[in-house]
């Protein structure tokens, strides 16, 4: 699939084909996807536990659920996200790393004793002991690598879903280490419902939201480009579409849910 | 409980619910009746009139915004729980029907229930 149509179908699905297992291969591709993503200081900060649904026992799987994630128990796969608040540890060495395969290069400024005696000393480290301070950073590149995985899904045909999670039964149940930061469960599974999900969502105009050169000032769109992006498909009709609710219903009376 | 109304459609939470069901749901209440039946017989099992039940599930206090109460949710879940069971000689499905009646009574009046997969 192209990559503007990929973007374009995403939704965030929550009714997946509960009886369908997710071949071990494609989530395979979807952490590959997580692991390349961008991170600073080439930090994996990002660490996962896949589970399969169906190896949990029936008590294991309602301690995770939450109020509002009964769609859990419809997804086969859950990938549980969390950030490593000590993977800062090695940056020196691994910074120094990439000054060597020339993606950090002395014409902007890296070089050995530049990691040794200013970044690791003066920022790295003072950021590594200040939980508070790093966890934004470390959060967000999470949110990258989740991104990536979760495109990577869609681009398999698979289903996604980010979704909170109470961190202490899954803590327990999974053996999570205690320096691991929990954010997202990523639901992994093959759609129930139709991949556009009642249409794609509602989000505010570009200018409301970007701005162009200083605050204040709208980036404003250009409808030409606009256009393409509906023939490229990355912008898709928006929701809600006409047959979303008889879809849902539907949907409701198939898993034996309320409506 | 007090006499539960004549009309159930009377009560305020009953009056959400079919708001939720006809704006949220693109359901319309009045074709069918067997809604309004399953929870009048869920209210008379457990002695609670609608507005009773959805204020079992909450927490009010004195200055304080409304919470949902998590005892009072796990309790009335349970009660949802027992009514489907307790409907001897129904199918899955039907059985189903009948709890997922009610759970839809509780989430439009804003109390969240997960009951997950019913069949």
């Amino acid at each position: 699939m192209e990559f503007k149509e990929v973007v374009g179908r995403r939704r965030s699905i929550r009714y997946f084909q509960s009886w369908r297992p997710v071949e071990r291969e494609k989530i395979q591709i979807m952490l590959e996807a997580a692991r390349q993503a961008s991170c600073a200081v080439n930090a994996t900060f990002m660490k996962a536990i896949v589970v399969e649904r169906d190896k949990l026992d029936r008590n294991t799987l309602e301690a995770l659920k939450t109020p509002v994630s009964g769609q859990i128990e419809l997804a086969p796969i859950h990938i549980y996200t969390y950030a490593d608040t000590k993977a800062f540890h090695g940056a020196q060495g691994r910074l120094k790393k990439l000054v060597d395969v020339g993606a950090l290069n002395v014409s902007l400024g890296w070089s050995h004793k530049f990691v040794d005696e200013f970044v690791w000393p003066n920022i790295l480290k003072p950021l590594a002991e200040n939980l508070p301070q790093s966890i934004a950073l470390v959060a967000g590149d999470v949110g990258v690598a989740v991104c990536q995985a979760m495109l990577a899904g869609v681009d398999e045909g698979l289903g996604v879903c980010l979704t909170a999670f109470v961190p202490e039964p899954v803590k327990k149940a999974l053996n999570v280490p205690d320096h691991w930061v929990p954010l997202w469960c990523l639901l992994v599974g093959y759609p129930a419902e139709s991949w556009e999900a009642g249409g794609q969502r509602p989000r505010p105009p570009m200018e409301e939201i970007y701005f162009d050169g200083k605050y204040g000032t709208p980036f404003k769109a250009d409808p030409k480009v606009t256009e393409e992006l509906k023939t490229k498909k990355m912008l898709t009709p928006p929701a809600p579409l006409p047959w979303r609710k008889a879809e849902v219903k539907a949907l409701a009376q198939m898993f034996g849910l309320p409506e | 409980m007090s006499d539960l109304n004549a009309s159930l459609e009377s009560y305020p939470s009953v009056q959400t619910w079919y708001q939720g069901l006809r704006e949220q749901s693109g359901v319309n209440p009045a074709a069918d009746p067997s809604r309004l039946k399953l929870l009048e017989e869920f209210c008379r099992s457990v002695g609670l009139d609608p507005d009773e039940i959805i204020k079992a599930c909450l927490l009010e206090k004195e200055g304080r915004d409304t919470q949902i109460s998590i005892k009072g949710r796990r309790r009335v879940a349970q009660m949802v729980a027992d009514f489907q069971a307790a409907a001897e000689g129904l199918s899955p499905r039907q059985r189903a029907h009948r709890g997922n009646t009610i759970r839809s009574f509780l989430i439009h009046n804003g109390i969240l229930l997960q009951a997950g997969m019913q069949l």
